[in-house]
């Protein structure tokens, strides 16, 4: 059977306390931006921490919500790329081929979530960071697009280690790098297809929303909050 | 062998086609030079023209060539994008609109490029008038026993000067 | 009263016209060095971007597209004039159209080749422009037509192709005068050009024809095209783009911007190459009357595309709307509507006031309007996008403003050499056309 992946962020759980955002760096080799250029907005975080404020100070209430690439199955973003460096692959993912783009920044305005970093510069990385990059993971050049895969390379790597142990993949076996390091547990990845999964469950959960819903894009990603 | 006749005014010219059509030269042996368009209603010099024609023809089959190299361009290596379907006409259709047009384009100066002689000159040995600003020349075509009466047409209809050029 | 052009002697028409061919004056070597100056300004501007890297722009998360678009679409907006005029106008067959065709055509194919480059240089990665054309390669892979901005390529190659056929198909006849007349190294140019043009009456039927099908055939080219461009914005899912109303607002508005771009050309010609004979005060007239018609039309569609999102109150749109016309980008939107519509209203609907010179003023500042609004178009929505908490602002940077400095003086250079080759009025059109007999 075929693989669907998707993820259910639980808000209610979130800390807001950007674990997700710095495993997330760790894992996929995002570049560091400096102060100067996180000011003008030029920093990439393939996972971001979005606050909404409710209420008048000081009876304020912060509201926390990881927003990363929602993975939708009518991905807006796909279409509009004349190159082809994002589609849609069979497992439900909108992946991004590096080497195709040519940078036309067509994706990331119509994107509705805003969740495409573009590399401005050759990335950098402050000393010695530069000595804990991912090997599994290609470093981007400038001019190009990106934006989070769900961990392509650890689910290609659960994949393989499953069928060298001669046994389908089990629900949990893919652990993306935010879900790995959320200490509240807010994050749970998993198979859709799969009606047993942890993640499934929680999207047939009444609590479960996707972000924009009314805009059509079937994200792949579940919000779960208290509903009132 | 060739005559050349130079006319002052349109009516003229007009006149004279007319009597050389009737004394049995074909509209194929004449040929008209001026230095701004010179226009005659149907029936005094007709050149038939199949420009609209071809412009059809040529925007018809650069759009279905256009759209069919789509169609294999997205089939030969199948890539979903926003769960539209491999070929998607309407996504697609701007392509074609455009390829139509560009056929037109093409075909309209290609014709023309044919139909005004320019890339088929087919008898270079046929003299070239020099046109005086505001003159016309009557070029004519015609075997060597036509021309003593097609020079007589000629001036009898206004011509101010006839020229005889080339071998029978 | 001066005599009608049509009327002076055709030697006098044609001395007239070829004259400002020879011969090169200390202000036009002047001008060719201004414009060589500025535009090698910016094409270092641009080689320091290729260099380093799109940051040295403004653009910003979320605002992904700034100037270069917007000088895109102003270009390809300026490039409407010559198709406009010079087709409705042959169509109609209005006879005073005949001294400005020409000109017309040339803003067309140079703000064509313009904002043709823009795409171009707004690419993170440009020099894999290419990629973005269809032919075999070793990715194994073609390009995706179902992107707008493969709609785009198509509909600009076109475009460009037939413009440029546009333009030369009635030059053909006043180069083949030119060889004629010339005996300088121009000769050889002007003869290759001439296509053994010898004025023979199947040459004249075969120009006609042509001309009247490239007419029917660009016009529809030309709406498409900046419907399409349109579509660049309206099939993105960003409030207050994805609008129906783009397609014809943005071709409307390129005619707007064309026919303003058109007068100042003929402003400055006129002056420079002392053709008042020629470019009299009746075709100012015209064309200023056409100038106004489209400042009222564009302004209806302002109204229409505001007033909709200002009643629909939908929240997403609102904050788009809000910053157009409220906040930031303010003074930008309304300097949009006094610059595109207050002041041509008022200068050329009073008839005692549309004079050479106003109708020259109403046009730059029609020019200025519309790359504002197009700028106001482009920058707010990706400021606003659908997530609040994206939000940001752009400003641009010294190269953006560079490269868009220099597109302009592109622009006077490549007409500044276009005038000192080709006669920048059709000579052959201005002989008397009786009207066919019968």
């Amino acid at each position: 059977m075929e693989h669907r992946w998707g993820m259910a962020i639980d808000l209610d759980r979130c800390t807001g306390c950007e674990a997700c955002v710095v495993a997330c760096h760790a894992e996929n080799n995002l570049p560091i931006s400096n102060p100067d250029q996180a000011a003008k907005g030029r920093t990439a975080h393939w996972i971001r921490i979005d606050r909404y404020y409710e209420g008048e100070f000081p009876d304020v209430k912060v509201k926390y919500m990881p927003v990363l690439c929602q993975h939708c199955d009518d991905a807006p973003c796909e279409p509009v790329c004349p190159v082809y460096a994002t589609y849609h692959n069979p497992e439900g993912l909108n992946v991004q081929v590096y080497n195709r783009r040519v940078g036309t920044f067509y994706c990331a305005n119509n994107c509705p979530y805003t969740v495409r970093y573009f590399n401005w510069f050759a990335p950098e990385w402050p000393e010695p960071l530069q000595l804990q990059h991912n090997p599994d993971v290609a470093v981007r050049m400038a001019g190009v697009m990106e934006k989070c895969t769900f961990c392509i390379q650890r689910i290609k790597r659960s994949k393989e280690d499953a069928a060298q142990e001669g046994r389908p993949l089990a629900d949990g076996d893919v652990r993306p790098a935010c879900v790995q390091s959320c200490p509240a547990e807010a994050m749970v990845f998993g198979d859709l297809n799969d009606p047993e999964s942890n993640v499934s469950r929680l999207a047939q959960n009444g609590r479960a929303t996707h972000l924009l819903e009314e805009l059509g894009t079937k994200p792949k990603v579940f919000y779960l909050h208290k509903v009132k | 062998m060739y005559l050349i006749g130079e006319f002052r005014d349109k009516a003229a010219v007009r006149t004279a086609i007319c009597m050389l059509r009737a004394g049995g030269l074909s509209s194929v042996d004449l040929d008209l030079f001026s230095e701004e368009p010179v226009e005659f209603p149907q029936g005094v010099l007709d050149r038939p023209s199949r420009m609209s024609l071809a412009a059809v023809a040529g925007a018809v089959v650069c759009g279905l060539l256009a759209t069919a190299f789509v169609y294999w361009t997205q089939h030969n290596y199948k890539l979903v994008t926003g769960g539209m379907p491999v070929f998607s006409f309407w996504a697609t259709g701007v392509i074609t609109y455009e390829m139509t047009m560009l056929g037109a384009i093409v075909s309209t100066f290609g014709w023309f490029l044919w139909e005004s002689g320019v890339i088929r000159k087919r008898d270079k040995s046929a003299p070239v008038p020099d046109v005086d600003p505001g003159s016309i020349c009557l070029r004519v075509r015609c075997r060597a026993e036509e021309a003593a009466l097609a020079s007589e047409v000629m001036s009898r209809s206004g011509a101010i000067g006839i020229e005889r050029r080339g071998e029978a | 009263m001066t005599t009608a052009p049509e009327l002076l002697p055709y030697s006098r028409i044609r001395e007239d016209l070829f004259r400002p061919l020879s011969g090169i004056s200390r202000s036009y070597l002047l001008a060719t060095l201004a414009a060589l100056v500025i535009g090698a300004a910016g094409l270092v501007a641009w080689g320091y971007q290729l260099r380093r890297g799109m940051g040295v722009t403004g653009l910003q998360r979320p605002v992904f597209w700034g100037f270069y678009i917007v000088d895109f679409v102003f270009w390809i907006g300026i490039s409407h004039a010559g198709t406009l005029i010079s087709a409705i106008l042959r169509l109609i067959d209005a006879a005073w159209r005949k001294p400005v065709t020409r000109a017309a055509e040339a803003i067309t194919v140079f703000a064509l080749m313009i904002g043709g480059m823009f795409p171009i240089i707004h690419l993170g990665r440009a020099w894999l422009f290419y990629w973005l054309l269809p032919y075999p390669n070793a990715r194994m892979i073609w390009p995706n037509f179902r992107s707008p901005l493969l709609w785009d390529l198509t509909a600009i190659v076109t475009y460009m192709t037939g413009s440029v056929i546009y333009l030369y198909l009635p030059l053909i006849p006043d180069v083949a005068q030119l060889a004629k007349h010339n005996m300088t190294w121009r000769r050889a140019l002007y003869r290759a050009l001439s296509l053994g043009w010898t004025g023979s009456d199947r040459e004249w039927h075969a120009l006609e024809r042509a001309m009247k099908l490239m007419a029917c055939i660009i016009l529809a080219v030309a709406v498409s095209v900046h419907t399409v461009v349109a579509w660049d914005f309206s099939m993105a899912l960003a409030p207050m783009w994805h609008s129906t109303i783009f397609g014809p607002y943005f071709v409307a508005g390129a005619i707007f911007s064309g026919i303003a771009a058109l007068l100042v050309v003929l402003a400055a010609l006129r002056k420079i190459l002392h053709l008042e004979l020629y470019l009299t005060q009746r075709h100012f007239h015209n064309l200023a009357k056409l100038l106004l018609l489209m400042s009222l039309l564009w302004f209806y569609f302002t109204v229409a595309e505001n007033l909709t999102v200002w009643y629909g109150n939908e929240p997403k749109e609102m904050a788009v709307f809000g910053a157009r016309t409220r906040a930031h980008y303010a003074p930008y939107f309304w300097a949009t509507v006094f610059l595109n519509f207050v002041v041509p209203f008022v200068l050329l609907s009073v008839r005692r006031l549309r004079t050479i010179a106003t109708a020259t003023v109403a046009s730059v500042s029609v020019l200025v309007g519309m790359w504002l609004e197009r700028f106001v178009i482009v920058v707010p929505t990706l400021a606003n996008p659908r997530l609040a908490a994206a939000s940001s602002l752009y400003t641009p940077t010294w190269v953006e403003i560079a490269i868009t400095a220099a597109t302009f003086a592109a622009m006077v250079m490549m007409y500044l050499v276009f005038s000192k080759l080709f006669p920048i009025i059709a000579v052959w059109e201005f002989k008397p056309h009786k009207e066919e007999e019968d």
